[in-house]
């Protein structure tokens, strides 16, 4: 009967743990995510607006000090209602149309690329008490801080102008520091006249478009296989053209027999066949399991660019058929080119893959440096030695397999070429879209690549050559 | 140097006197966010001290206040001193006079209700003062004339406070009003749906001519008050299932009735209490589980059932993907988080108007945005302190009545400071409900203090009784010590 006294014991235990779940999840959701939700564009808390905004954003400046946005004071016309209008307003550098989705825009239209997400930063949120109150207290006017993002224009514009009008995007990294060297995506538009600029043409392919993969993601079923296949080294597989797998057939491109091939050799002429046979020999547990290691399926909270969440969707209920297109990035696998630059770099960095860095760093008042960039790991992808294998199949594939057309001579390529199908419709036979993962100089890689071009052909045909334009540039560059 | 003299000069020269001014309050502002954390920083580690001390003594009886309330005056003070500072160059009275009003109302209650009430518990007292004065402080910087009406809701809040005390000290079975609590209840929750407004999407609201004036109010909130005692009444004896059915039939009832007319935190919190309270009287595991696996059946169920609550739901899930519309109330309420930092962007710095319903039930996102993410973490600990005292009064009682009593108003504030908070920083489904003492509204107001008065009557009680306790035993001895003289 008098059990009460005990049972309200329990209810406060039950209530005390809900308030600490209340005040452990605003704790963790603030720590991961508090920075996002201040960067959003929809913060208005934040916006350079009007004749006399209390704070000017301060200017966004590339890793050679080229000064691609900054504030001006004057006569400018709103992009939105194309009245004129004088006061404080964003100018953009005409080079700035080479790197229009990293730098973004800042205008009555919103926020978008690093003028929204590192927001904080050039809008002075990040200053201390005293740096705050000296501003406010003896300045005219109070600016926020410059920041330096990691990409050389010289590199976009090149990038840019190799790509032309095809859509795409190409991705360059440091695979040591996790540096991003030059991202382009295309489409691309103007900073400083953004009213006419549709909707396509403002997603960035790099980090928002999200593709199949293709062939490509052989790498990360190869990394798979070396770390899941005990007797890998002498596995071989007798490619007829096609394999079947429960009555339905899987083929290689063109129907090509590719004979008795063993690893390396299927990784060099992109054997379909051997893949999705090994596919089904790692198993989905295990394929799953390198694929979380390389990033597949993770929130990526970089602290300095939001890439989109690549998909590999396998789980025990998948087909063995499934699982063999899975592992030759076919079926329901979806991948951003910034997600598979971080897996060519992988590759190149002994299986280790570090963060993304878009900021360079932030300058503040007077020069002083108040943040730069330090690397981190990100992820330990796979062991030193599957990389140094998988790194020596890469080579051969552009030495002489499908990525033959990367070597435009100036510096040595190891990559892997993709062709990744896209349904077609009835009206029209669309092209497949075009990959290319690589990276340069094959003995100490300094650079990292992703190339997609949009139903444009075979990626040995047309993203290898781009691959191995762009890494000739930036190895000329100094990079 | 030179230019930074010349212009710190051209301000003086009256150039710009209106940047300057600006400038001023903005670096007071800046500044005083640090000493608002301390202030309140310094009233949380005081009650959660005594809270924690108490409970090793598993009494409060004796606990003076020490010299929290005078830190909650400062609070009030240098508050709302900034503040009249902001519009004017002049300080505004208004403010001052808002400010001298709340802190009387706050004195005179505090120190009248000590002396009135011995046994009561101070700190209980304090907590939700201090969660009204940052309430208050917010009202003031999001909507003045608010404000004034808050503080004469905080004095109506006051007198139902005294008065549910007395009730609570005079409750002896009470199974004779049993029904006509029922009755009055039901009565209650139909009377919006018949002539109420809609105001949150929500059909919970009626007008009524008071004093000549237009007097909305919120009739679930009354409901929670009638809610606890037919709760406390009905299970605190020992009855059989049959003869419990009214009351079941009549939770049941005051649900749907929530549910119809689109109060979903209301119908929440109506279950929930109902959850924690019949298992503590009854120990009755089998029908706690059953009733709360046909809620959740419930729960999923209108999810398909009704669009109002998939509409919430998947506001919920990702209030981004939905920015414009649906997500908007959430999406706002975690930028206004995130843009605070620590110690917030500082009082008047920020921009928390523009956070839908940030007067009412999203006031927790506007004080995180300028007073700090350190506070709010505070805010949420009042409220556990609210639920670790109020259960350890329940638990010192020796009269199971009174012990249920104040384990429901407990539980139905803890309950609600839970759902609302939870909903705003996206760890449940939002729903409308009030934040107990600190939202703008009389209704919550006056139900919210009406419920600690439960909880502060039980400790009275209890007091008193234990004193009547020591006064028998001191006749015993008296009486022994005289048969020893014979």
């Amino acid at each position: 009967m008098d059990k009460y006294k005990n049972n309200i014991k329990i209810s406060l235990t039950i209530l005390i743990i809900m308030f600490f779940l209340l005040a452990g999840y605003m704790g963790y959701a603030l720590f991961f995510y508090g920075d996002r939700w201040f960067s959003s564009p929809y913060n208005t808390r934040v916006r350079m607006s009007g004749a006399q905004p209390q704070i000017i954003a301060g200017d966004i400046l590339d890793r050679k000090n080229t000064v691609l946005a900054t504030t001006k004071n004057g006569n400018y016309t709103d992009p939105k209602t194309g009245e004129a209008k004088q006061g404080y307003y964003r100018e953009y550098n005409s080079k700035c149309r080479y790197a229009s989705h990293v730098v973004g825009f800042h205008n009555e239209y919103g926020r978008a690329g690093a003028e929204a997400f590192h927001i904080k930063y050039l809008m002075g949120y990040n200053n201390n008490i005293f740096e705050r109150i000296y501003q406010k207290a003896f300045l005219s006017q109070e600016r926020g801080n410059d920041i330096m993002l990691t990409i050389d224009i010289q590199l976009q514009q090149y990038i840019s102008e190799l790509l032309g009008n095809r859509k795409g995007s190409v991705v360059l990294l440091n695979p040591k520091t996790g540096e991003i060297l030059a991202m382009v995506s295309k489409p691309s538009f103007d900073p400083n006249n953004v009213s006419n600029v549709d909707g396509d043409t403002l997603i960035d392919r790099s980090i928002q478009g999200l593709y199949p993969p293709g062939s490509i993601l052989k790498v990360v079923t190869a990394a798979s296989a070396l770390e899941h296949i005990e007797d890998i080294d002498s596995w071989t597989y007798n490619c007829t053209g096609s394999l079947d797998i429960d009555g339905k057939k899987i083929s290689c491109y063109d129907g090509k027999a590719h004979e008795e091939v063993d690893l390396a050799s299927a990784m060099i002429y992109s054997c379909n066949g051997a893949f999705a046979q090994l596919g089904n020999q790692i198993g989905w547990k295990e394929l799953l399991e390198t694929g979380k290691k390389f990033g597949f399926n993770k929130n990526f909270l970089f602290s300095d660019i939001m890439v989109y969440d690549s998909s590999l969707n396998i789980d025990k209920t998948t087909s063995k058929e499934e699982l063999g297109w899975t592992a030759i990035g076919q079926a329901e696998t979806l991948v951003t080119p910034f997600h598979m630059a971080m897996v060519a770099a992988a590759v190149a960095n002994d299986g280790v893959i570090m963060e993304p860095k878009l900021l360079y760093s932030v300058v503040g008042r007077n020069g002083r440096a108040q943040k730069s960039v330090e690397p981190k790991v990100f992820s330990e992808a796979m062991t030193k030695e599957s990389a140094r294998v998988i790194k020596e199949m890469m080579v051969r594939v552009v030495s002489e397999g499908t990525g033959r057309s990367a070597n435009v001579g100036g510096v040595s390529i190891g990559g892997k070429t993709g062709t990744a199908e896209v349904k077609s419709t009835k009206e029209s036979q669309t092209l497949p879209h075009a990959w290319f993962i690589g990276f340069a100089p094959t003995e100490d890689p300094t650079l990292a690549i992703a190339v997609v071009v949009e139903n444009s052909g075979t990626g040995g045909r047309v993203a290898a050559p781009i691959a191995g334009k762009v890494l000739r540039r930036a190895h000329e560059l100094g990079y | 140097m030179l230019t930074i003299g010349e212009e710190f000069l051209g301000y003086f020269k009256g150039k710009g006197s209106e940047l300057m001014r600006d400038r001023q309050y903005e670096i007071f502002a800046l500044t005083l966010r640090y000493w608002y954390v301390f202030l309140i920083g310094y009233i949380f580690f005081q009650c959660l001290k005594s809270t924690l001390h108490g409970k090793r003594n598993k009494e409060f009886k004796r606990q003076g206040g020490g010299n929290v309330a005078f830190v909650i005056v400062l609070l009030i003070f240098s508050a709302l001193g900034l503040l009249s500072i902001r519009e004017t160059t002049t300080i505004d009275l208004d403010i001052v006079v808002l400010a001298v009003l709340a802190a009387t109302i706050f004195l005179f209650q505090y120190i009248l209700l000590r002396f009135v009430f011995k046994g009561l518990d101070c700190f209980l007292l304090l907590i939700v003062d201090v969660l009204f004065v940052m309430g208050l402080i917010m009202l003031q910087r999001l909507s003045p004339s608010q404000a004034m009406s808050q503080v004469q809701w905080f004095g109506m809040g006051c007198i139902a406070l005294v008065a549910s005390m007395i009730v609570t000290t005079l409750v002896k079975g009470g199974r004779r009003f049993l029904y006509l609590l029922m009755v009055i209840g039901i009565f209650l929750l139909i009377l919006p749906l018949a002539f109420g407004d809609i105001i949150g999407g929500a059909k919970n609201w009626v007008s009524i001519s008071l004093f000549g004036k237009e007097v909305g109010f919120q009739p679930s909130e009354f409901v929670k008050l009638i809610l606890v005692f037919v709760f406390a009444i009905e299970f605190s004896q020992e009855r059989t299932f049959k003869e419990r059915l009214p009351v079941f039939i009549f939770t049941a009832l005051c649900m749907l009735i929530l549910v119809l007319s689109r109060d979903l935190g209301g119908a929440l919190l109506f279950f929930g209490l109902f959850l924690f309270i019949y298992p503590i009287a009854t120990s009755d595991i089998l029908l706690t589980a059953g009733a709360a696996g046909a809620g959740t059946a419930a729960a999923i169920l209108s999810y398909y059932l009704f669009s109002h609550v998939k509409v919430r739901v998947e506001a919920w899930k990702n209030p981004w993907a939905n920015i414009e519309d649906r997500g908007y109330q959430i999406a706002h309420a975690l930028i206004a988080i995130g843009s605070g930092g620590f110690v917030g962007a500082g009082l008047g710095l920020g921009i928390p108007y523009i956070i839908p319903a940030s007067k009412t039930d999203l006031i927790f996102a506007a004080i995180c945005e300028e007073m700090g993410i350190l506070v709010g973490l505070m805010i949420i600990g009042f409220y556990a302190i609210i639920a670790i005292r109020g259960a350890i009064i329940a638990m010192n009682t020796e009269n199971r009545l009174d012990a249920l009593l104040a384990m429901g108003a407990t539980v139905s504030l803890s309950l609600q400071s839970f759902v609302i908070i939870g909903g705003v920083i996206k760890l449940i489904p939002l729903t409308g409900v009030t934040m107990p003492f600190v939202s703008y509204g009389g209704s919550s107001m006056v139900v919210s203090f009406a419920m600690i008065g439960i909880i502060e009557g039980v400790a009275v009680k209890t007091y008193r009784a234990s004193l009547d306790d020591e006064a028998e035993d001191v006749k015993e001895e008296n009486a022994e010590y005289e048969g020893e003289d014979e």
